[in-house]
């Protein structure tokens, strides 16, 4: 009774619009020909023509490139500072909220704050490099580093959101597995791989699951660095839809491409959890 | 910016026109009556790429608020992000702006889908328009590209974009014994001997290759479409094609600046002005900022005509105007600004106050006054840029106009970007552009 | 209990400055000239002139558009979502399992596939360029937000003291309000900040939704950025206003964050 208004405000923002993509998917619908919104003639038309086109596939590339980079250091920076910071420290408690930082930041700051370290006329990093004697060009002009260049960012951005779940799923270890382990003289590397692992072998898979989701959203950071140059080497497939979309108003055809992302992410997300352990998640 | 826009009854509006109209033309002029001002309580939102006269014009909106009592709200995005932004907002005829800029490249488009308003009959009203103003002191190279099928004017031009050439430290192009270019085989040798010297990379273009491409690729005997207007296929991988974009990203690659790829139309100005880059061909609007204040470089600059190639000499003539979205609700009080912004009197005043020099009226070029304030180290620009004009009145501009041009203009972006980054060779890139161009032209229902 | 490690303190401090350098280069780059911006030397004047410079133009509007639409979100969010969520904790009920996925699949869509509709629903309704439709679009991730994480507090709070007052004749909604919400009430603040925190960090929607009168902070920098050309030091000051209620705000919640983030993802 309490939940009926929610839920049908959540279906109306959430349902509706759905259902109007889909739809919109099926037409060929741009705005400089208003007779286009209806035209059910070839529904299946947008979606042959994005199979058919190259760069929807490249973009598809760079975005599993940039995923599986960005997902696999922030897991493992994240996880790195979870076990350093898994001891009772009032001190190290205070330290965590400073880790915090970047992860809250506006992501239009991150991305500002990077387009000023790339930029190497005012970049504290290129002068330094240049300072040291091993000067380095532009990151971001370069196909072969941009993608590179947008991953480092990104993981600078999410890696606390890992750390801070994996370091809670750390803290329910139970003390008295690590304790027995201990007096039977394992080393700090078996004690982690054969006692903590399991026990956040779920929230891993968890946390693994929401950075690869959203990873997939990444915007600001391509807007503001690379613009998804140079040459499309940074295009990944939400900023193709993007362009598509917005700069040359093929919404019939953008239309087509979220469609496939949000079906693309949904079988994703089913993968991993099932690749993760079969759906168990963690209780809050 | 949360704010109410009140709107002013047209009947109001023309009442005390009959009274303020003539008065209202001369900027800097307050009304006779101490009374009402003309167009009290209007806002007027506003917004123009970020040119050189858009950003001048910002020195003198506050004399139009406060001869007139609008309040204008102003903004000068930059090319690109203007560009989708007014495209995606004409779509909807909201009514977010009153005064708009036309882009060349989107009149096709714009005033083709009908999402400005003609303005005949705003200039043909003698209560509305003063009598001095003049519609036919505009060339007439400028205002045709403006009109939409049945011929009438939909936006009043406020610059002739023209591409010249010119250097910031012509010293060095003189020590290496040589002078300005005048064909492509001149160009990449003077860049060759002068590349570094002093530590300054020899070239730069903006990274809108869509626009400083093509003068080379229409040099090298290559076209974007076969036969614009009529024949739309594009012919972007022929050889002369390849070509011209092996040579163009080749001087680019060997003698731009560290990251040259980013480089914008602003970067690029503002690197010619602190002498951080030598030679650009680029818009005469820019360069000419090479003599003027904040620069560097105005004892060591020079400009010359745009290089030409085995085919000819080819430089884009563009032009841009003010026009009115038709979901304004503030026409009348956006045509007040418009006849204001591109008077005889603020042009002249801009060109005295900031060099301005692109104009688009016959008298303001026809004073001897413009002529002998643009020698530029004695360099006769202006006539450079009568050459120009006359050479841009031959039509093969025309590619720009088509309404399907903007998104090859931005595959040709991207061409030149791969080329540039050694992603593909200028072969590969040229018929990958070719066959993206024929997807765009598809996908936009034009029949080849 | 194991040994306190100096050590790991050490480590942690240093990696801690090395993660915030990049911040705070920005924040000290924000009052410097322009012109000794491009020497990176650390010993340049300071100067307030980039945040005076901010104060005209439209930066100061954008701001309060910013904070309009993130509070009314959270508003929207927090009245809709509060009910639903203490209804979920309290009753079991059948489609449980199908709306946890609906969810969580809502969390999946990249934003553009719902700015596309709501882009042409709004431009039809007149809700374009305006705060109250950024408020709309920002319920699809709070409403959600809302829900789950205050179904987690309102779960640890004992029935029994409900159905005490239950008992004593009271109504389930009054019980609600008198005795369940004041004792979730820090739960309640963290997932309100949360979601102002959420609606005020959007870019995507922002950018693509508002024009020239609802435009937020984050596409002011933006807009500011691509006309004002290189003056970076304007464009820092921005950055760093428009971080400065962000990082006050997670100051507070900063306990709550694991499970605010969570939210979505947990079933039962």
């Amino acid at each position: 009774m309490g939940l009926l208004p929610a839920l049908l405000v959540l279906g109306l923002v959430t349902l509706g619009p759905a259902l109007y993509l889909v739809v919109t998917s099926l037409t060929p619908l741009t705005p400089v020909n208003p007779a286009t919104a209806f035209d059910f003639s070839d529904p299946l038309g947008n979606y042959k023509a994005i199979l058919a086109t190259g760069e929807f596939w490249r973009s598809v590339w760079v975005q599993v490139e940039l995923s599986v980079v960005t997902v696999v250091t922030q897991v493992a920076a994240g996880l790195g500072l979870a076990l350093l910071l898994d001891r009772p420290s009032r001190f190290l408690e205070v330290l965590r909220t400073g880790f915090l930082v970047p992860m809250v930041l506006p992501p239009i700051v991150v991305a500002i704050i990077w387009k000023v370290l790339y930029t190497p006329d005012i970049s504290p990093l290129h002068h330094l490099l240049a300072w040291l004697g091993m000067p380095i060009h532009s990151l971001i002009t370069n196909p072969a580093t941009a993608i590179w260049a947008i991953a480092a960012a990104d993981t600078w951005e999410w890696f606390p959101f890992t750390m801070l779940m994996l370091l809670a799923a750390l803290q329910m270890v139970p003390q008295e597995p690590l304790e027995a382990a201990r007096i039977d003289g394992a080393n700090a590397v078996q004690l982690f791989w054969h006692v903590r692992l399991p026990y956040i072998r779920p929230t891993l898979v968890v946390t693994v699951l929401f950075r690869l989701i959203d990873s997939i959203k990444a915007f600001p950071l391509i807007y503001v660095l690379t613009d998804g140059g140079p040459g499309g080497a940074t295009q990944v497939t939400n900023y193709y839809a993007f362009e598509q979309t917005f700069n040359f108003s093929y919404w019939g055809y953008g239309s087509a491409v979220a469609t496939l992302m949000v079906a693309g992410v949904f079988v994703l997300s089913v993968a991993v959890t099932r690749l993760g352990g079969g759906g168990e998640t963690v209780d809050e | 910016m949360v704010m109410s826009t009140r709107r002013i009854r047209r009947r109001q509006v023309l009442a005390s026109a009959a009274g303020g109209a003539g008065l209202l033309m001369l900027p800097g002029k307050a009304p006779a009556q101490g009374g009402a001002k003309k167009l009290a309580g209007v806002t007027l939102n506003v917004s123009c790429w970020s040119s050189s006269y858009p950003q001048f014009l910002a020195d003198y909106i506050p004399e139009f608020e406060k001869a007139t009592g609008a309040k204008v709200n102003y903004e000068t995005p930059s090319f690109p992000i203007y560009n989708q932004r007014m495209d995606l907002e004409l779509s909807t005829k909201s009514d977010a702006h009153d005064v708009i800029n036309v882009t060349f490249i989107y009149i096709g488009r714009w005033i083709g889908a009908g999402w400005v308003v003609p303005l005949t009959d705003y200039i043909n009203d003698p209560r509305k328009t003063p009598a001095d103003w003049d519609v036919g002191d505009f060339l007439p190279g400028s205002t045709a590209a403006f009109k939409d099928r049945q011929g009438r004017l939909c936006a009043i031009p406020w610059i002739a974009d023209v591409q010249m050439a010119g250097a910031s430290r012509y010293d060095l192009i003189q020590q290496a014994g040589m002078k300005l270019p005048d064909t492509f085989d001149e160009m990449a040798t003077m860049l060759k001997a002068v590349n570094r010297k002093d530590g300054i990379p020899g070239f730069a273009a903006e990274n809108h290759y869509g626009w400083t491409f093509i003068p080379f690729l229409q040099g090298f005997g290559g076209n974007v479409f076969r036969n614009a207007p009529t024949d739309l296929t594009p012919v972007l991988d022929s050889p002369e094609a390849v070509a011209a974009a092996d040579f163009f990203s080749n001087m680019l690659r060997e003698y731009g600046p560290d990251g040259v790829l980013s480089y914008t139309y602003d970067q690029v100005v503002e690197g010619l002005k602190q002498g951080r880059i030598n030679y650009s061909t680029n818009n005469e609007t820019f360069l000419v900022q090479m003599a003027g204040a904040g620069s560097k470089v105005a004892k060591t600059c020079a400009l010359s005509l745009m290089p030409g190639g085995p085919k000819g000499r080819f430089p884009n003539v563009a032009g841009h105007g003010w026009g009115i979205p038709v979901g304004s609700r503030n026409k009348d009080a956006a045509w007040e600004f418009i006849t204001w912004a591109t008077s005889k009197q603020l042009f002249q005043r801009m060109f005295r106050d900031h060099g301005y020099s692109s104009v688009t009226r016959r008298s303001l070029i026809d004073e001897p006054e413009f002529r002998q304030k643009l020698q530029i180290n004695g360099i006769d620009v202006a006539q450079l840029y009568l050459d120009t004009l006359t050479l841009g009145a031959k039509g093969y501009t025309i590619y720009r106009t088509v309404p399907p041009y903007p998104p090859i203009d931005h595959e040709i972006d991207v061409a030149i970007q791969r080329i540039i980054s050694k992603q593909q060779s200028a072969k590969e890139s040229m018929a990958r552009l070719q066959r993206n161009a024929l997807t765009q032209l598809k996908r936009a229902g034009v029949k080849l | 209990m194991s040994r306190r490690l100096p050590f790991s303190e050490g480590a942690a401090v240093l990696i801690l400055a090395v993660v915030l350098a990049p911040a705070l280069w920005l924040l000290q780059m924000s009052f410097r000239h322009n012109a000794d911006i491009m020497s990176t030397r650390l010993t340049a004047p300071l100067t307030l002139e980039n945040y005076t410079a901010l104060w005209t133009g439209q930066f100061p509007g954008s701001f309060v558009n910013s904070l309009l639409a993130s509070s009314m979100s959270t508003a929207f969010s927090l009245v809709l979502g509060v009910p639903a969520a203490y209804a979920l904790a309290r009753w079991r009920f059948r489609g449980e399992r199908h709306i946890a996925l609906w969810i969580l699949a809502s969390r999946m869509a990249p934003p553009i596939a719902f700015t596309i509709p709501f882009f042409l629903a709004f431009s039809w309704a007149g809700l374009m360029d305006t705060v109250t439709g950024l408020a709309i679009i920002y319920v699809t991730f709070n409403l959600a937000l809302v829900i789950w994480s205050m179904r987690g507090f309102f779960a640890a709070v004992p029935r029994s003291l409900e159905e005490a007052a239950w008992i004593d004749g009271c109504g389930v909604w009054s019980a609600f309000v008198r005795i369940v919400l004041p004792l979730a009430a820090p739960g309640l603040a963290a997932t309100g900040i949360l979601c102002f925190i959420l609606s005020w960090n959007d870019f995507f929607y922002a950018l693509i939704l508002t024009r020239t009168q609802a435009m937020t902070a984050p596409v002011a920098i933006v807009n500011f950025m691509q006309y004002a050309g290189w003056e970076w030091g304007k464009i820092a000051a921005a950055g760093v206003l428009v971080m400065l209620p962000v990082l006050a705000f997670t100051f507070f919640v900063r306990g709550y964050l694991v499970s605010g983030l969570m939210a979505g993802g947990v079933k039962e």
